[in-house]
């Protein structure tokens, strides 16, 4: 599945992670972080585990962490998404 | 700490505001840099400001922390993720950004790419839709082949446009000409896009395509657009033309930028000089004088003067047939634009 809209989640501040999606063919994650080189593969892994649950396919991935745990970034990317499809008003219950 | 949105046009506000930025270190508050202001913050702990940032079209400006709140770089991140959020409210999720120099890795660390960088500024920026993808809708000429740029806002295509392509087509085995996306001119976009390209069909060496953000744009070289300030003008020439180096030169392997001499705009004159001091050696300046046509130069600014006075003679010496076709055919209007918008 395709996203519908650019969408942001998420901010700048220690702890939080930013998450830009736009339209692209594949995913594509652009990760921008401190911590890259100990967390990079972790940090891709829940982006793209959280878009496998919504069965979004085709998207750009842009990542700014500031030092996020996983639930943060799983959370970040949730709305981020709901945002990008139009689904903000209905959640996904079984990915909660 | 509490975020206020702060209307600067109001006088009041303005001097308040304007107090707290002088004393972080930015002086230029310039009509033309302040009036395209759209959306100001400021972070308010008690009576004091800590902070404050501002958005203008899909540029941030004015971002200033007070030291005694920046605390390691946090409040600064807080502001731009704040206005990079508000941004993103009025659907704008590409952002630029003009700095000093010693700021741009604070904005590097919260994702944005420098694009330019000079002794006295750095532009960057953030979001989808950045540099690469603009580069990738452009076709590549082989590398080795002798490839020159033009750019050129073409407002409108004149017999003198169609000479400097012709020369730099006739001279090299590839030509871009890139026209200005920006869409303050008297004739549109589309427009000026399309009689470029019907003007140098006949050139099967040429490619024309969009400068997209990335020369002469509003956010790179808002001075062009407002044509009162020189000072400015010269410093974000320097940083246009070091972009265009940077990023357009590698990717499409040019060799050669070709440009007209400039007798009248000041402006355009001091992008001219700019062009000097950065592009070579590596890119080579060519320029070309303009086509003269009885003692006179040909340029862009007369043809807009004679859609006024409706003067058709000048107009049929002037224009290639092309642009011609077209002005003819909607002279009254393009006549009641310039009533409108003035001379640009």
């Amino acid at each position: 599945m395709e996203i519908k809209q650019t969408a942001i989640a998420g901010t700048l501040e220690s702890s939080d992670v930013q998450i830009t999606l736009s339209q692209g063919t594949g995913i594509q994650i652009d990760l921008d972080s401190s911590v890259a080189s100990l967390y990079g593969d972790d940090i891709k892994k829940v982006v793209t585990d959280t878009l496998a649950s919504y069965d979004v396919t085709d998207v750009n991935v842009k990542v700014v962490d500031k030092g996020a745990l996983d639930c943060v970034i799983k959370a970040r990317m949730m709305a981020a998404i709901q945002r990008a499809l139009g689904t903000v008003d209905e959640p996904n219950w079984e990915v909660l | 700490m509490e975020i206020k949105e702060l209307n600067i046009h109001i006088p009041r506000n303005f001097r308040k505001w304007k107090q707290f930025v002088e004393l972080n270190h930015i002086q230029n508050f310039a009509p033309s840099e302040v009036d395209q202001i759209e959306k100001t913050f400021i972070w308010v702990e008690g009576d004091d400001v800590a902070a404050t940032g501002s958005i203008a079209g899909n540029v941030l400006k004015y971002i200033a922390v007070c030291g005694k709140y920046s605390d390691g770089g946090a409040m600064f991140n807080q502001v731009v993720s704040h206005l990079i959020t508000q941004a993103a409210m009025l659907g704008r999720y590409h952002l630029f950004v003009f700095t000093k120099p010693q700021y741009s890795q604070s904005f590097q660390y919260v994702g944005f790419k420098e694009l330019a960088l000079s002794n006295d500024g750095a532009i960057l920026e953030t979001g989808p839709g950045g540099i690469d993808d603009y580069l990738a809708t452009i076709p590549v000429a082989d590398d080795g082949e002798q490839v020159a740029a033009i750019v050129m806002n073409a407002n409108p295509f004149t017999k003198g446009h169609q000479y400097l392509v012709e020369t730099a087509s006739r001279e090299n085995d590839h030509v871009y000409v890139f026209v200005l996306q920006d869409d303050s001119s008297i004739f549109t976009y589309q427009e000026r896009f399309d009689l470029v390209k019907q003007g140098t069909a006949q050139f099967k060496n040429v490619t024309v395509v969009s400068s997209g953000e990335y020369m002469i744009s509003a956010a790179t070289f808002p001075a062009y657009f407002l044509k009162d300030d020189q000072d400015q003008g010269h410093y974000q020439a320097v940083l246009d033309v070091s972009l265009f180096k940077r990023n357009i030169v590698p990717a499409l392997h040019i060799k050669k930028r070709y440009v007209g001499t400039e007798p009248f705009s000041k402006t355009t004159d001091s992008y001219n000089q700019a062009m000097h001091e950065v592009l070579p050696p590596e890119v080579a300046v060519v320029t070309v004088p303009r086509l003269e046509l009885g003692g006179e130069v040909i340029s862009a600014t007369k043809v807009r003067q004679a859609i006024v006075t409706q003067d058709v003679a000048y107009l049929d010496q002037v224009l290639p047939a092309t642009t011609r076709t077209f002005v003819k055919a909607h002279l009254a209007e393009l006549g009641k634009r310039i009533e409108q918008k003035g001379w640009k």
